[in-house]
């Protein structure tokens, strides 16, 4: 596949992916360490008819977008972790209501404003559930500054097909720092764009909660004659309050199954030297960088290590997983977070004796810190 | 070539970013594989900051320097020297305004320290203090020899508005006359 060359940061990828995949709405509130994501949209979307807002906060940031996806438009919102936390009632609405939406989280260091300017990843469990309830999250996790583009990309696509919103996560580090990425060619891009399902029969016959058990509510855009009721209760199937039992049971099991029932077209990871691998090492994101570092050292060193990296984090890629543990005696977890992933591994892997390696203090994992906690193992 | 890294220090707001991104693009501009990633703090300005150049002809995964391993670093400020000098290999070169910065006993048994009035350079002598980033960008590749001078130049020109590649220009061969009288030393 043709593929073009750019020297970019991961923020800036982030940005033109969300333009290339046809986003025409960005609203938010710039936060470090995500603040250029915005910067650079707010740039190039009035140049192709589009709109972004800067709104008063994160909150109202979040809900511009829901309205801006609700009249059909693919939309964009992009922060940090203090920002996911205003977020997080609107994702669950967004959730319920079922609109599609993408949402870029750049971490850094938390809990509350943490360290604003410095890498982590921290925001690991509060993706799989950043709002109260029961529902399925989507989360993606770029490991490469052209993931930064090709993971927002796949992030409004399945956004679309699962009506529901989407989480980007970047870090500090892949978000800021600036080298060459290898991406997909503009028309490849736009190839693989599926319109969202839309209902064209008479009005009085759309019901846009009526669907399939394991599939999403088909929302037409608003304002072209077909009515529906928008609300965060439990609804009906022309999206009215109800509390009829069995309307409610189905409506949240559905919410559940359309992701879970369908998660092969979800699931994303890479495996890296995996092959003849006696040591595994897990990693994701940025830390996944100092992860293959790490292994030209060991393998130097005659330390057949391999790179199991998550690419959709949520839902996890557990079964893969448990393959390669149900075989591979030491595994490590490396993350810059006190084991947010290293339990979702001992879970898939139905292991406890599964290593970690973890840190929280702002700073990157080097190398040879891994090199060295390999050799311990 | 082997790994090049390169580190760039200062405070908040002089502008050492720019120089990273200068030979990180030039690198590339050459078939290479060049990084640049920048550390700050969240005061605005007047924070201790670091950037990190990688530059290597094999894809490179790890974005940051490795303590130890760096060949050359640059710095404008006390703060930031002292935080990051360590991270020099022995034996590395290190360039320090000598109007901003007093190594510690010892340090220049341990480094190549040259002193080069770097802010002092750009202020009077090109007359745009904004230009420190290019006297910097020069001091640093003459003394490496990472990147072929005319690409990075292109480059560096490519980087900058019109109306500034002249005082630009000027800063890189102030740079670089400078850069070559330590090496005569």
């Amino acid at each position: 596949m043709a593929t073009r060359e750019v020297i970019s940061t991961g923020n800036e990828l982030a940005a033109i992916a969300a333009v290339d995949a046809g986003c025409m709405f960005f609203g938010g509130y710039p936060l470090t360490p995500s603040s250029e994501v915005m910067h650079v949209i707010s740039d190039l979307l009035p140049k192709k008819g589009g709109v972004a807002i800067q709104m008063e906060d994160e909150i109202a940031g979040i809900c511009c977008v829901i309205g801006a996806a609700m009249s059909g438009k693919r939309a964009l919102t992009a922060t940090s972790g203090p920002g996911m936390s205003l977020k997080a009632e609107n994702l669950g609405l967004a959730q319920m209501a079922e609109v599609p939406l993408v949402c870029v989280n750049v971490m850094r260091g938390g809990p509350s404003t943490g360290l604003p300017t410095r890498v982590s990843q921290g925001d690991i469990l509060q993706s799989k559930n950043p709002s109260h309830g029961d529902y399925k999250s989507i989360t993606l996790c770029a490991g490469s500054l052209a993931e930064c583009y090709t993971e927002t990309v796949r992030a409004f696509n399945i956004a679309d097909r699962f009506m529901q919103p989407v989480i980007v996560l970047l870090d500090e580090t892949l978000g800021h720092m600036h080298g060459k990425a290898e991406l997909p060619t503009l028309e490849d891009v736009e190839a693989g764009i599926v319109p969202r399902k839309r209902f064209d029969g008479p009005a009085d016959e759309y019901f846009p909660y009526q669907c399939e058990h394991d599939e999403p509510a088909v929302l037409n855009p608003m304002f072209e004659g077909y009515r529906y009721h928008f609300t965060g209760l439990h609804h009906d199937k022309n999206g009215f309050p109800t509390e009829e039992i069995e309307t409610c049971r189905k409506l949240i099991q559905r919410l559940e199954d359309k992701v879970e029932l369908h998660k092969d077209e979800i699931e994303s990871y890479e495996e890296f030297m995996m092959d003849d691998a006696d040591v595994m090492i897990v990693a994701y994101g940025s830390v996944s960088l100092a992860a293959k570092e790490a292994i030209r050292h060991l393998r130097a060193d005659g330390i057949h290590a391999g790179l199991f990296r998550p690419i959709t984090i949520w839902p996890s890629p557990a079964e893969k997983i448990k393959e390669h543990t149900d075989r591979i005696k030491k595994v490590l977890v490396v993350e810059l977070n006190i084991g947010q992933f290293h339990s979702e591994v001992q879970r898939a892997a139905a292991r406890l004796d599964i290593d970690g390696l973890f840190k929280v203090n702002g700073r990157p994992i080097s190398p040879y810190e891994i090199v060295n906690k390999v050799k311990e193992l | 070539m082997s790994r090049t890294l390169m580190r760039f220090t200062g405070v908040g707001g002089q502008g050492v970013l720019l120089a990273g991104e200068i030979f990180a693009a030039a690198k590339i501009k050459t078939g290479g594989y060049g990084l640049k990633t920048a550390t700050y703090t969240s005061q605005v300005r007047g924070g201790p900051t670091v950037v990190d150049i990688t530059l290597d002809d094999e894809e490179i995964y790890y974005p940051y320097a490795n303590d130890g391993e760096i060949n050359f670093m640059l710095s404008v400020a006390q703060v930031s020297y002292d935080l990051f000098k360590n991270g020099v290999m022995k034996g590395g070169t290190i360039v320090i305004d000598p109007n901003l910065i007093t190594p510690a006993e010892g340090d220049r048994d341990y480094w190549n320290i040259y002193e080069i009035p770097i802010i002092t350079i750009a202020k009077e002598e090109v007359g745009n203090v904004i230009t420190q980033s290019v006297v910097a960008l020069a001091i640093a590749n003459t003394m490496t020899k990472a990147i072929d001078k005319d690409v990075l130049i292109e480059t560096m020109l490519s980087k900058v508005p019109p109306k500034v590649h002249e005082a630009n220009l000027k800063a890189y061969e102030l740079g670089e006359k400078y850069a070559r009288a330590c090496h005569m030393d």
